[in-house]
């Protein structure tokens, strides 16, 4: 009679097993059937009206179920829990193309970024930052870099001015001057700063930027100037460029010579941003003339130098291909942000 | 200045060049005179040719045009349809074949004009940019041949440089020059004009005086009778006007011709307009008045030297030539003056009176003074030739004291040593004398001294320079230097602008850069009045610092704010769509002190509109969100201990009610706030702006490392909240730092509840605090907390008439 019942309650409950949809629907079949007060406990306790003999045997079937339950209710479990959660990461899936909340994204300016540029490659060379007033003394802008009133040279640069004795620095040069005044020898300094002139148009802007460097030490050559202009050209530009010096003039420098450097774009070849020369202009250098170190105190037989000059628009115009110099003052977000 | 090769090829030959134009434009750029242009006639004129009218019909379908039948050559006929009316048949015209370009850029191609077919067309002397007007279409000598090549015909075959001659090249303003120069570098021989002067037998028929020997070392001149004033030849002409000089008679073309010719500038007076026959050289009289050439009158103080006749003054020396004395038609007589006048005065004076001619450029330069006699005869010759005038075989040539050239001591290994490769004697020793100059060796020392004419070598330098340039600058290696001393500190304006950037733009910021100078009218009507800005810590001078010769009224002064330059910026993106943004500026503003300026650097920051977003609406002020992004910057640069005060007035743009200043210890730093309603109506900006601008120099002084690390507290924190009700105008600011202040166990509290409506009562608001509370000594028991909790509510009622909520 019991072995009867228990093998109907095997049957059941396998079923009621393999029928739950979930893991709760599950347990539930386990209270009914081998809970405590479950079906199977139940039967249990009925073996009382059993013949002695035959009770082992029966107890040693029960406990046979219940193995056999815990085992088909494990392994049902983790079935169940499978699909779970699998169920549960489908529903959570995310639409990975929606955005984050929304931040701004920020931009430096081209000018600082190509100036903070040429600052790291002369820093590696161990110059240091100066800089120096906008509205600067007639005699720092130019007597002290051997341009004398009435002398033609001060016609290179129209020249904004503010009374007798004050201009609007033309050229970052003055910066040479204020440290050979007050720091000692030797030294290598870069002065970044803005400078004005007379001048708008497209490739014109009556303020600009530019980069002054300069080195002093007892013997320098005009062959380690061009040295350092032709490190700094392929740290800029890459290290496949060349460096050219053109012979040219400046007051405070002598002998004095225009930087070119390979066009980048073409490779010298020739192309619409080298206006197909091949070259590119960079900068104006050259060994410091006597007459600056001797208006600034500076025995001229003892010490030499020299400097350079770079405009950082005419740079960043060569390296992200601007060819509206307005760009830079009219400060329209969709410009900024090409540079963030 | 504009050279050309033709002219240049008749005093060196330079004919092997004539193919490549661009090797020679690269010698001379290479040698510090850059060609900037090159312009080559013959390309200019390509398939432009000389034909001849076969046949002239109406056109079927326009009265005003003809249909030509054109003999180009080689038996080729055009049919070219003309606009033109002065042509005939068999007559000789220019025409610019199908696929030619014309000076003016015009391209011609086969095309239909009013059905008629017409390839090419029928040239006038404008259309071919060899006069200013013409009527009608060129027409030609009756013996030009067909099919020549137009550039051929009016012999357009020269080449034409611009050259950038530096200010310290004076020698090369002229074609002589050039070719001097062209000599050094290529080793070649110059072919100078002769001129033979001793057949001159006129008299002598003027004097001659030089006051101030300083200012016009040498002056010399000549006489010249029964010259007759014409038109110029066309040969001298066209080369002048092919160069930029407008042809004015024959007299006038042969000093601008010799000027060109050797860059010396002449003068022609009319000899019967010098009263006395006399000319004197001496400074001016000051108050005296002098009306030049094109009529305008100059009053003179006393420091420019004259050129005056027997009475009165009759040139501007070197700069121009005066109205009561000029060459004119009726002229017969001339005193031709060639003379050397210092540059400072010649530049000083064209300069104050904004005189620019090519004499003042040149003699401003400095001229040659060695060549004055030479320049003089060749003048003169010319001026007989072709004005058949008669030369006065005496001359007067004032030059006491002639001028020299410096005596330059020089060791070749200081040569070397400059330019960081060694030099062979030989190479260095032909090299001077390519250049013309005299040494001579003494000991290891050479001495060398410069021809006058390069009054630009005068120091041992200036003959490193010229080594380097004539040999090329390509031989100069690359070397690394080697840097003694250690690296110097950088600078401190450059550093924590960096510093600033780098946070802002990596916090979500743009940055921008505007001109330093800026408008006095709209600073002063959107600045307003500067007191509540000076309060608020920025520094400002009673005026602007203004500019004797600005671009224009919008740049008339030095800025004294980033702000209204960041406010144009705004209005600029606004206006372009740009519905919300954020930027900021470091930069100089300026003050004027006594009789010297100050720059101070600043920080402005100006944000405008929101960013609609999708996952959380963001209600926060615009002037909040800025205050946030100020504050993130200060912690970042080590400013601790800030606070913001409401107790000052806000300055005239700013929003009264929305605004505050930042406070460091007892020093102001700048101000924050919302942009006044007046300026978005007046704009019609629809969104909120904040902005705020702060002094760098200030954040500097304040600059802070951080202090020792506080040890950790073992013991648990508790977080409690309360909410009170109190005055509509209470700043929780001030009930914050009262507790802060007061009870010690708290360490944190910040506001997580703002409320004001309708549920309470007129005037009054509801804030929920958020305090963390904790002590070092022990873990607080709830009785603890709550006394402490009773204690605050107690403190804040008394203190702030607040209610707990």
């Amino acid at each position: 009679m019991l072995d009867d019942k228990l093998k109907e309650l095997e049957e059941a409950s396998l079923t009621a097993i393999a029928k739950a949809v979930s893991t709760s629907d599950l347990y539930q079949v386990k209270v009914e059937y081998w809970g405590k007060q479950g079906k199977v406990s139940l039967l249990m306790r009925e073996m009382g009206k059993m013949p002695k003999e035959e009770r082992p045997e029966f107890g040693k079937k029960v406990n046979q179920l219940k193995t056999k339950l815990e085992s088909a209710y494990t392994e049902k479990e983790s079935s169940l829990k499978a699909e779970e959660l699998s169920a549960k990461l489908e529903k959570e899936r995310i639409d990975m193309s929606l955005p984050g909340p929304w931040e701004a994204r920020g931009a430096k300016h081209p000018l600082s970024q190509v100036t903070e540029e040429i600052v790291d490659i002369f820093t590696r060379l161990g110059f240091s930052t100066r800089s120096g007033p906008l509205i600067e003394k007639d005699y720092y802008n130019f007597e002290a870099l051997n341009i004398p009133k009435d002398h033609p040279a001060r016609d290179m640069q129209d020249t904004f001015y503010i009374d007798q004795e004050h201009v609007l620095r033309t050229q970052t040069s003055p910066i040479q001057i204020h440290s050979l005044e007050q720091e000692d020898l030797p030294l290598r300094v870069l002065g970044p700063g803005a400078v004005f002139r007379v001048d708008a148009d497209v490739t014109h802007a009556p303020m600009f930027h530019q980069m002054e460097g300069m080195f002093v030490d007892e013997k320098v050559s005009l062959a380690e100037l061009k040295g350092v202009l032709s490190y700094f050209n392929k740290e800029f530009f890459g290290s496949e460029v060349k460096t050219r010096f053109r012979p040219s003039f400046f007051p405070f420098t002598e002998p004095s010579a225009e930087v070119d450097c390979s066009c980048p774009e073409c490779g010298g070849s020739g192309c619409r941003l080298c206006s197909f020369s091949g070259w590119i202009e960079v900068a104006g250098c050259g060994l410091v003339h006597p007459n600056v170190f001797l208006q600034a105190g500076i025995d001229a037989n003892q010490w030499q130098g020299y400097a350079f000059g770079m405009g950082i628009e005419r740079l960043a115009m060569v390296k992200y291909g601007i060819n509206d110099i307005r760009l830079f003052v009219e400060n329209d977000e969709r410009f900024l942000e090409q540079f963030s | 200045m504009k050279v050309s090769f033709n002219w240049l090829n008749e005093y060196i030959d330079l004919s092997d060049y004539r193919g490549k134009i661009h090797s020679l434009a690269s010698i001379l750029t290479n040698a510090g005179l850059e060609v900037e242009e090159i312009e080559d006639q013959a390309l200019l004129y390509d398939s432009i040719v000389v034909g001849s009218i076969l046949e002239k019909k109406q056109h079927p379908d326009a009265d005003r045009l003809t249909v030509c039948q054109v003999s180009v050559g080689e038996g080729v006929v055009q049919q070219i349809v003309c606009g033109a009316k002065n042509h005939k048949e068999n007559d000789k015209v220019v025409v610019a074949l199908p696929g030619s370009s014309l000076p003016n850029g015009l391209n011609i191609q086969n095309t239909t004009l009013r059905g008629v077919e017409s390839s090419g067309m029928l040239c006038s002397e404008k259309e071919l940019g060899l006069s200013e007007e013409s009527s009608g279409i060129m027409i030609l000598n009756e013996d030009a041949k067909v099919g020549e090549a137009f550039s051929s015909y009016q012999n357009l075959q020269d080449v034409f440089f611009e050259l950038k001659v530096t200010p310290n090249r004076a020698d090369c303003l002229s074609h002589v020059g050039l070719a001097r120069e062209l000599a050094s570098l290529l080793g070649r021989e110059m072919n100078l004009p002769k001129v033979n002067s001793g057949m001159w037998q006129a008299k002598l028929d003027a004097s001659l005086e030089v006051e101030n020997l300083d200012l016009c070392p040498r002056y010399a001149c000549r006489t010249i009778h029964n010259v007759k004033v014409a038109p110029s030849p066309a040969w001298l002409k066209q080369r002048l006007e092919a160069l930029g000089l407008n042809s004015i008679n024959n007299v006038v073309d042969i000093t601008n011709f010799v000027m060109l010719e050797y860059g010396q500038p002449l003068h022609a007076f009319d000899l019967a307009f010098l009263e006395q026959n006399k000319v004197r050289v001496a400074t001016a009289k000051a108050g005296e008045t002098f009306t030049s050439l094109d009529a305008t009158e100059y009053k003179l103080d006393g420091s420019e030297l004259m050129i005056y006749d027997g009475k009165k003054p009759v040139a501007l020396a070197g700069v121009v030539g005066g109205l009561n004395s000029g060459v004119r038609e009726e002229t017969t007589d001339l005193f031709i003056e060639c003379a050397y006048f210092v540059p400072q005065t010649v530049r000083k004076t064209a300069r104050k009176f904004g005189i620019e001619t090519d004499a003042a450029y040149r003699f401003s330069r400095g001229v040659d003074p060695a060549n004055i006699q030479t320049v003089l005869d060749r003048t003169c010759a010319l001026i007989a030739e072709y004005a058949h005038g008669e030369v006065s075989g005496d001359f007067v040539d004032i030059y006491p004291n002639p001028i020299q050239t410096a005596n330059i001591p020089v060791k070749l290994d200081f040569v070397e040593q400059k330019l960081g490769y060694s030099i062979a004697a030989d190479s260095w020793e032909k090299t001077l004398e390519a250049l013309n100059c005299h040494w001579r060796k003494d000991g290891e020392q050479y001495i060398v001294k410069a021809p006058l004419y390069r009054h630009d070598i005068s120091i041992k330098e200036d003959l490193v320079e010229e080594y380097a340039r004539v040999r090329g600058y390509d031989d100069v290696p690359e070397h690394m230097p080697n840097a003694r001393g250690a690296p110097k500190q950088q600078s401190d304006i450059f550093e924590r602008a960096r510093k600033v950037r780098e946070h802002l733009s990596h916090d979500g910021l743009m940055e921008a850069m505007n001109y330093a100078f800026s408008s006095s009218t709209f600073e002063r009507t959107f600045l307003g009045n500067k007191d509540a800005l000076v309060a608020a810590g920025l520094e400002f001078s009673a005026e602007p610092v203004k500019i004797q010769n600005p671009l224009s009224e919008e740049y008339d002064i030095m800025r004294t704010s980033l702000v209204p330059g960041l406010y144009k910026n705004l209005l600029h993106n606004y206006r372009r769509g740009q519905s919300h943004g954020q930027i900021f500026e470091i930069g100089f503003c300026f003050q004027k002190q006594q009789n010297d300026y100050e720059q101070r650097q600043r920080l402005a920051l100006i944000s405008w509109g929101e960013k609609q977003n999708l996952w959380q609406s963001d209600k926060a002020p615009n002037v909040l969100k800025l205050k946030n992004k100020v504050e993130r910057l200060l912690y970042y640069l080590g400013l601790r201990g800030f606070a913001w005060d409401t107790s000052k007035p806000a300055p005239d743009f700013l929003h009264s009610g929305q605004f505050a200043y930042l406070k460091l210890g007892e020093d102001y730093l700048g101000y924050i706030g919302s942009l006044h309603p007046r300026w978005s109506d007046k704009d019609k900006i629809r969104s909120s702006v904040a902005l705020a601008e702060f002094s760098l120099d200030s954040f500097s002084r304040h600059k802070k490392t951080l202090d020792k690390v506080q040890p950790l507290n073992p013991f648990p924190a508790v977080e409690r909240d309360l909410v009170f009700i109190v005055d509509q105008l209470l700043a929780a600011g001030d009930l914050q730092n009262y507790i802060l202040d007061h009870f010690s166990k708290v360490k944190k509290i910040e506001v997580f509840d703002l409320y004001q409506g309708d549920n309470l009562e007129k005037g009054k608001k509801s804030l929920g605090f958020r305090m963390k509370i904790e002590d070092h000594t022990k873990t607080l028991s709830e009785k603890e907390l709550t006394s402490l909790q009773e204690e605050i509510i107690t403190g804040v009622q008394e203190k702030f008439g607040a209610t707990l909520r």
